[in-house]
């Protein structure tokens, strides 16, 4: 008697199952453009609100492209993310390897471009919300781990605007902290303009000046 | 005074030649150096022409083209492992733990090495694979495959997943145990091998993620039906559940399952886990009886304070025709909190647990309080103290400290 009840549910469960799969399966995969800036913010965030839920934030730049990618499907399952999500986070970790190109023209002592273009139209709060909110939190004390304190009398905003620029530029690990943040926030398409400009927010926003 | 007079004149004519003599020695010693100088010069310059001539030899347009072409090559090789279709992943842990309690001696208690594959074909299929090597106490190598699947990602909110799979109910075995990613050396009461808590699964899975509306807000579930677990049965009792994945199913009955996890907010994640199903003993394959699973289990992030919390049960039912008939419940919970100090990277961790059991010399309350070191984000040291509470006498009553170096690769 058990063994045919045990059957009846399942002959009911499987159909179940593959009317869910099918229905399910008519979402449409949708793919991602690598080099577009909201995307990559909206991996950033990603990858900063899921990957500390069970583990220590790695540095986004510690593995190759090519090894990111198995990494990263292999955290879907894990975490029962989305494919998008996969995607997203997937193209914000391969940006935050690109290196900055080398500077062209005049550049200062501390080897920022004084000469830099735009490549956005984004006010600094723009920027900031869109790619560095994700780390840095709403109210610029760190939403992640490892993340420094902006707000902080003897934070980062304590240094020089040739240091920052070139922090935010090339990418910077803060001593103690468990990861970098990478090149223009993992956001390649801010130009030296935008930084400039995200820089002078954060300064407004968050430095001493407007406390 | 003639002699006198002459004596001037003398001087004079003397002096005059003397100088005409010395500017034609300084004369001379002038232009040795100037021509030894110029002709340096000159060798120089022949050598620089020479360089100059080799290099205009050595760089003409076919070689430029040949270099761009070189580089055309190279770039593209450098593209290849990038966009490759297959690639192979090679990641896991290792761990060495110390022990000494109140009645054992201190020995360095585990050695284990946990590699994992990871073998992926576009973003349609991936192959996962865990071993586990430890050694045991006689020096022998004890090993384990934790988990193999084979996931196939149908679209964005479904992979179909194959195998055997770490259980998908709760948290901790599926995604905390790791011990570069565990707090703390040892594993909660109640959620090791044949306690409370379900191990793997040997079946087929349904897993994923539906949006909430927005990217930081959706649901995670798993649902899976399984070959389920076997009672291991001592006389009139069941010993334990072994719910670890299986290539049998003497009683031929299946297990189903699964575990639906909100994120409601983006750093705080929800779940509920649940199975239903039917289970016998290993030696008694028709003396099936009811198998029932709840769970619940929450993990919540802010900067680095990390807190964690589960609750599992495990019931099976009553079976007259089993050597074992009566009914029995499996269940456990613990509560974990963790603090990094940053800019440090010295953290604290605290945990309470609690299991039960149908026997009373299994069941365990533990305090553990533990300092960690984060070497980085996947390397630490952990050093632990355990406050016991169990039968009297029992190995799980004895206090003691874990010191345990643990890495993730």
């Amino acid at each position: 008697m058990n063994r045919v009840m045990a059957s009846t549910r399942t002959f009911n469960f499987f159909p179940a199952l593959y009317l869910g799969l099918s229905v399910t399966a008519v979402l449409a995969t949708t793919p991602v453009d690598a080099e577009n800036s909201d995307i990559l913010a909206r991996g950033a965030k990603s990858w900063s609100e899921n990957c500390a839920r069970c583990h220590e934030m790695r540095d986004p730049m510690e593995f190759r492209d090519d090894l990111w990618r198995p990494i990263v499907t292999h955290m879907r399952v894990r975490a029962g993310l989305t494919g998008l999500q996969q995607r997203e986070i997937l193209a914000f970790l391969q940006s935050a390897n690109n290196r900055m190109p080398e500077p062209r023209g005049n550049v200062t002592d501390s080897g920022v471009p004084t000469r830099s273009t735009a490549a956005t139209d984004l006010s600094g709060a723009e920027i900031y919300q869109q790619t560095c909110v994700a780390c840095h939190g709403q109210d610029g004390t760190g939403a992640v781990p490892g993340a420094p304190d902006l707000t902080a009398a003897d934070g980062p905003l304590a240094q020089d605007d040739g240091i920052l620029l070139r922090h935010i530029t090339e990418g910077f690990k803060t001593p103690g902290s468990p990861m970098a943040m990478p090149p223009k926030g993992g956001n390649p398409a801010l130009g030296g303009a935008d930084i400039q400009r995200v820089l002078g927010y954060l300064r407004e926003k968050f430095g001493a000046a407007s406390q | 005074m003639k002699r006198s007079s002459r004596k001037p004149f003398a001087v004079f004519a003397a002096s005059i030649a003397a100088v005409a003599l010395s500017h034609d020695v300084f004369a001379d010693a002038t232009y040795d150096t100037l021509k030894s100088q110029v002709d340096n010069l000159q060798n120089q310059l022949r050598e620089v022409k020479d360089q100059l001539k080799a290099q205009e030899k050595r760089v003409n347009d076919a070689d430029v083209y040949e270099l761009r072409k070189r580089i055309e090559q190279v770039s593209a090789q450098s593209e290849e492992w990038k966009n490759a279709d297959s690639v192979v992943h090679l990641a896991g842990y290792g761990d060495v733990s110390y022990t000494d309690g109140d009645n054992q001696n201190g020995a360095v208690s585990a050695v284990r090495f946990n590699p994992i594959f990871h073998y992926q074909y576009r973003d349609l299929i991936m192959l996962e694979a865990e071993l586990e090597l430890e050694l045991e106490e006689n020096g022998a190598t004890a090993n384990n495959l934790e988990y193999l699947t084979v996931d196939l990602f149908v679209n964005d909110n479904l992979a179909l997943i194959a195998g055997k799979s770490l259980s998908p109910l709760g948290q901790f075995r599926q995604n905390f145990h790791p011990s570069w990613i565990n707090k703390l050396p040892t594993a909660p009461p109640g959620f090791g091998h044949d306690q409370a808590a379900p191990v793997s699964e040997t079946g087929l899975q349904a897993r994923g993620g539906l949006p909430l509306g927005g990217n930081s807000r959706f649901i995670n579930y798993a649902l899976y039906a399984g070959n389920g677990p076997i009672l291991e049965i001592v006389g009139d009792e069941i010993e334990a559940i072994e719910a670890e994945g299986r290539t049998s199913n003497d009683d031929d009955e299946a297990v189903f399952g699964g575990r639906v996890g909100i994120i409601a907010l983006p750093q705080l994640e929800l779940g509920l886990s649940g199975a239903t199903g039917k289970v016998a003993g290993e030696d008694e394959p028709n003396a099936t009886r009811s198998y029932r699973v709840f769970g619940a289990d929450f993990a919540y992030h802010w900067r680095t304070l990390r807190l964690r919390g589960e609750y599992i049960e495990q019931k099976v039912g009553s079976e007259v025709a089993s050597a074992a008939p009566a009914a029995a419940k499996w269940q456990a919970w613990y509560a974990q909190a963790s603090y990094r100090f940053a800019p440090t990277n010295w953290e604290g961790a605290v945990r309470y647990g609690d299991y039960d059991s149908p026997h009373d010399s299994s069941d365990q309350k533990q305090w553990a309080v533990g300092v960690n070191y984060l070497f980085s984000a996947n390397a630490m040291a952990k050093l632990a103290y355990n406050f016991n509470n169990a039968a009297n006498g029992s190995a799980a009553d004895d206090d003691g400290f874990q010191l345990q170096f643990a890495y993730g690769f």
